[in-house]
């Protein structure tokens, strides 16, 4: 009787929680799988980052210093994979976790299994990835668009890098489903979706993307595997197959997903600088339909990536007008997070730095890829550190100075204490001036015709490979900043308020801060709702 | 506001045609790119 009465209180305690490991490796809640997707991304963010001082030290100066050739192209071909499917997309799935069925009104994420799953799959396929680079003939080293007849040409890790594609896409697909199932089906009555805030409208958009072109890649792939071991020809010139098509599916793919890692970043920012300028986004719904234009547009410039293959002079155009095509609503989000801030009360702690750093840094990387945009330019840009500077201004400066705004901003709600923003802001200034000192240089590099993807290059490009190194190793270890910031948020210190900044508004904010294990099992009230819609 | 029963048996059962809607959808676009290519591939 006792046993049973006991068993009743824990059940209708609301934050009951199961403890020890089965937490974790049956997690259902929607927050324990976010924090699990943040720590394995922040994993990862590290292990990738470790490649990539391993390539910058390498290139500290002319010759062949401390990897091999083959070593080194392996290093550039996982820094990618390990960054871009393990570091920036799963933290993006992680915010979308723990936030999503907060801002919407929603006790959970709409399929728990499925979200458990997702996740526990990403683990595995890193584990092969990685373990790949110890089999026999070493791990891919084809660059990370597998690229054939190259990428054929692997050993005994081709099947392996091939099965870690297929899972991660797997996972992938899986959280995207959640995600749009989430929006469309849990909104709290009266969550109409012109009051979603910006981050899930973003999230909502990116999870199409996903569903639409991850299984593309999976599809490219699939023929790869099949063209290695089964005898097929897909992209086999030898037996009527063609190489060109591989990089047309690849690219189909892989463009839209440039903007699947940077569509969050553009959520994100809209909920930082609206709180730290205490005023409400200028041109919400502009905002809303800039994202579907972009991820519209991303569709249809694929080619862009190709234009040293060849193709028609009528291709060339198209492709290079669509692309430029892309500034205009690009252009409209700058506007529009400028004119937020106009006449607004601004503050600066960490997470509006990293959001303003955001803004004029992930413009830098446009305007380079405006200029990589034009056909007879890239046909001298193509392949050189330009092309290296440009997309790293674009993921690192905003893909992940957004995903540090995000962190800086939410820490509070989701520790439910405050951290030490003098150390933030040392983290940001740090971050802001060693990103420019490794990736700046790389576009006088590109312009003066050093190649990509090379562990040795000619004595004239030493000076500006040593800047950059040295901005490589600064950036580097400045991150552990911020994994002492969240460590120390995450054991105790001064309690963060429900609203934890004065300008935020959602209904995130309208939780305590840290938020019961379970939120909004009762729906918030019209009133709430209105309350935290105030974009 | 409390959701009835109802309403969250009825949530639960579009939240599942819509998982299995949109899992379709991938499904067509892994085996539609396939299928594409095997067909550019014909001599």
């Amino acid at each position: 009787m006792a046993h049973e009465h006991a068993t009743s209180a824990a059940h209708d305690d609301h934050d009951h929680k199961p403890h020890g490991w089965r937490r974790w490796v049956y997690a259902t809640n929607h927050k324990d799988i976010g924090t699990m997707y943040l720590v394995f991304a922040c994993t990862m963010f590290f292990i990738g980052g470790g490649m990539a001082l391993g390539i910058r030290a390498e290139l500290w100066k002319p010759g062949l210093q401390l990897v091999d050739p083959g070593l080194f192209n392996e290093l550039t071909t996982m820094h990618a994979l390990i960054m871009i499917f393990g570091a920036v997309m799963p933290a993006w799935t992680g915010f979308a976790n723990w936030l999503i069925p907060m801002q919407v009104g929603a006790p959970d994420m709409a399929l728990p299994r499925l979200n458990n799953f997702s996740f526990w799959i990403l683990p595995f396929a890193f584990t092969i990835l990685i373990g790949s680079m110890f089999v026999p003939g070493g791990g891919p080293a084809g660059g990370w668009t597998l690229y054939p007849p190259l990428s054929l040409q692997a050993g005994d890790s081709f099947p392996m890098t091939i099965f870690a594609i297929h899972l991660m896409g797997a996972s992938s697909i899986m959280g995207a489903i959640n995600v749009i199932v989430t929006i469309m089906n849990m909104r709290a009555p009266g969550m109409v979706m012109l009051r979603m805030p910006l981050f899930v409208w973003s999230w909502l958009i990116t999870a199409y993307l996903l569903i639409a072109v991850m299984p593309v890649l999976a599809g490219a792939v699939t023929m790869l595997l099949t063209d290695h071991f089964f005898g097929t020809t897909f992209f086999t010139a030898a037996g009527g197959g063609d190489p060109v098509m591989f990089q047309h599916i690849f690219w189909f793919f892989g463009h839209p997903e440039v903007y699947i890692l940077i569509l969050p970043a553009f959520g994100i920012v809209s909920e930082v600088i609206p709180a730290f300028s205490r005023k409400p986004i200028f041109g919400y719904e502009t905002m809303v339909y800039a994202i579907a234009s972009i991820a519209f547009l991303s569709f249809i410039v694929w080619a862009h990536h190709m234009f040293t293959v060849g193709m028609p002079l009528a291709g060339q155009l198209f492709f290079m007008l669509a692309t430029m095509l892309i500034a205009v609503p690009t252009g409209v989000k700058v506007f529009n997070w400028t004119a937020t801030m106009w006449r607004g009360s601004l503050s600066f702690e960490p997470p509006m730095l990293f959001a303003l750093a955001f803004l004029f840094l992930f413009t830098i990387g446009g305007f380079s890829g405006l200029m990589l945009a034009i056909v007879p330019a890239d046909f001298q840009y193509h392949d050189t550190y330009f092309v290296v500077a440009h997309f790293h201004y674009v993921l690192v400066p905003g893909a992940i100075f957004a995903i540090m705004a995000g962190v800086y901003y939410w820490l509070p709600k989701w520790t439910g204490h405050m951290y030490n923003l003098k150390l933030g802001t040392l983290h940001f200034w740090l971050s802001a001036i060693f990103v420019n000192v490794l990736f700046f240089p790389q576009h006088f590099l590109g312009l003066a015709g050093m190649p990509r993807r090379i562990p040795d290059y000619a004595v004239q490009f030493t000076d500006w490979n040593m800047v950059s190194t040295i901005g490589a190793f600064g950036f580097g270890f400045s991150q552990l900043i911020l994994v002492w910031i969240v460590w120390q948020a995450a054991r105790g210190g001064e309690r963060a308020r429900a609203r934890a900044w004065e300008g935020a508004h959602g209904l995130e904010w309208e939780l305590p801060s840290p938020p019961p294990y379970h939120s909004w099992e009762t729906p918030p009230s019209p009133g709430v709702i209105a309350r935290g819609a105030e974009h | 506001m409390t959701l009835h029963d109802d309403d969250v048996r009825a949530r639960r059962r579009r939240a599942v045609r819509t998982a299995i809607v949109l899992g379709l959808v991938a499904l067509a676009f892994y085996v539609g790119f396939i299928v594409m290519s095997v067909m550019r591939s014909q001599p």
